[in-house]
């Protein structure tokens, strides 16, 4: 069976789900944008980042999106001099996370936009679907 | 029969529409997937040609009989055109045009499903007493 | 609801009748030899309807098992419906003429 709306579906779907992870992602790297380490020179809070891959689904004849991985980004942290600060090291400087605010806000905004695009074909292969079943109605 | 052909035409067109949703659903879903190329169907007026698809639907006496009329193919969009943006990460799906497409397919669609009403419902004024 | 195919032509009528549609030979091809046009005309189109029925029948048992696209169904469902009605239109002029002939003989 190969309904082609259905396999339309499907990839919104999942599509929806991979988007509404990255935005919870990226929501925890802004969230964590100043989360140091509580001992002295200790590392602080690293970025996340989520990956996508595409799968070919035999049945539907869809290309389904997934999330690949939520890996750390390996980006090196970068430091303030805060001498008092409780994970200060030797020298004063306390490492702070390597979460770039701008980076993260674009990231959302192209998160939310998909999401949205996603939700529109649904919409749309809604529509379609009821006005294929409406062709029955007699009246 | 003359409406026969209509409905078939119109039917079978539709099932087109819903396969070219089916991928810019697929593009859509991957906007952000590395490495994905936008794909697209081949064009209607193709498919008509290279399929004896204007006749009657089979009549399939065993439900284990169903498939749908054969997909319609799926290509790479942008092979080989230069204009395509291509990002770094390799993706090439523009979702300003998947949009436009999408208007595309609704529109016809639409319109072959108020046809297919249109003509039912003067079959029924044709065959009434 | 019991089909009145029967009544268009009684070859194949003689098949078990009303409802179960699976009852009936999907071609009932009419047993002696038609006389003339008018009844080979009809008895292919009867044929044809019941084609079209047991398709639309199947497709929708088929369809609500989740095992149909569903424009297959639609079409299917949509164009039994169409036949039925033409069928049942033709068999009606067609019964309403023969009785205005034996009235005619009065």
């Amino acid at each position: 069976m190969n309904d082609p709306l259905i396999a339309a579906t499907s990839a919104a779907a999942n599509g929806l789900f991979a988007q509404s992870t990255r935005m919870r992602v990226v929501s925890e790297n802004i969230a964590n944008a100043d989360s140091t380490g509580k001992t002295a020179g200790a590392d602080p809070y690293q970025r996340k980042t989520v990956s996508f891959e595409s799968v070919s689904d035999e049945v539907s004849g869809a290309d389904l999106v997934q999330v690949q991985d939520i890996s750390r980004d390996e980006a090196p942290f970068r430091t303030e001099y805060m001498p008092g600060h409780p994970a200060a090291d030797a020298k004063g400087y306390v490492k702070m996370p390597n979460v770039d605010m701008l980076t993260e806000l674009s990231d959302m905004r192209e998160a939310s936009r998909s999401y949205t695009a996603n939700t529109q074909v649904i919409k749309q292969v809604r529509e379609i679907a009821s006005m294929t079943i409406d062709l029955l109605r007699t009246s | 029969m003359q409406p026969m052909q209509l409905f078939n035409l119109a039917f079978r067109q539709n099932e087109w529409f819903a396969q070219r949703q089916a991928v810019i659903s697929s593009n859509v879903a991957n906007a952000n997937t590395p490495g994905y190329k936008a794909r697209d169907v081949e064009s209607f007026d193709a498919v008509m040609d290279s399929s004896a698809s204007t006749s009657a639907p089979m009549a399939a006496t065993d439900p284990q009989h169903f498939a749908s009329s054969g997909s319609d193919a799926v290509r790479d969009q942008n092979n080989g055109d230069d204009q395509a943006e291509v990002l770094v990460s390799g993706n090439d799906v523009n979702l300003e045009q998947e949009f436009l497409k999408s208007n595309d397919v609704m529109r016809g669609y639409t319109l072959n499903t108020q046809i297919m009403k249109t003509f039912d419902r003067m079959l029924q004024s044709a065959t009434k007493g | 609801m019991s089909l009145n195919i029967a009544m268009l032509s009684p070859d194949i009528g003689r098949a078990a009748g009303s409802s179960p549609l699976s009852g009936l030979a999907p071609t009932a091809a009419p047993q002696a030899a038609p006389e003339n046009d008018f009844a080979r005309t009809m008895a292919s189109m009867a044929s044809d309807a019941l084609n079209t029925l047991k398709t639309g029948e199947t497709t929708a048992m088929a369809g609500m098992q989740g095992k149909a696209p569903l424009q297959q169904v639609v079409q299917a469902v949509m164009q039994a419906d169409q036949a039925l009605r033409t069928v049942v239109a033709v068999r009606d002029k067609v019964v309403g003429a023969y009785q205005e002939i034996s009235r005619m003989q009065m």
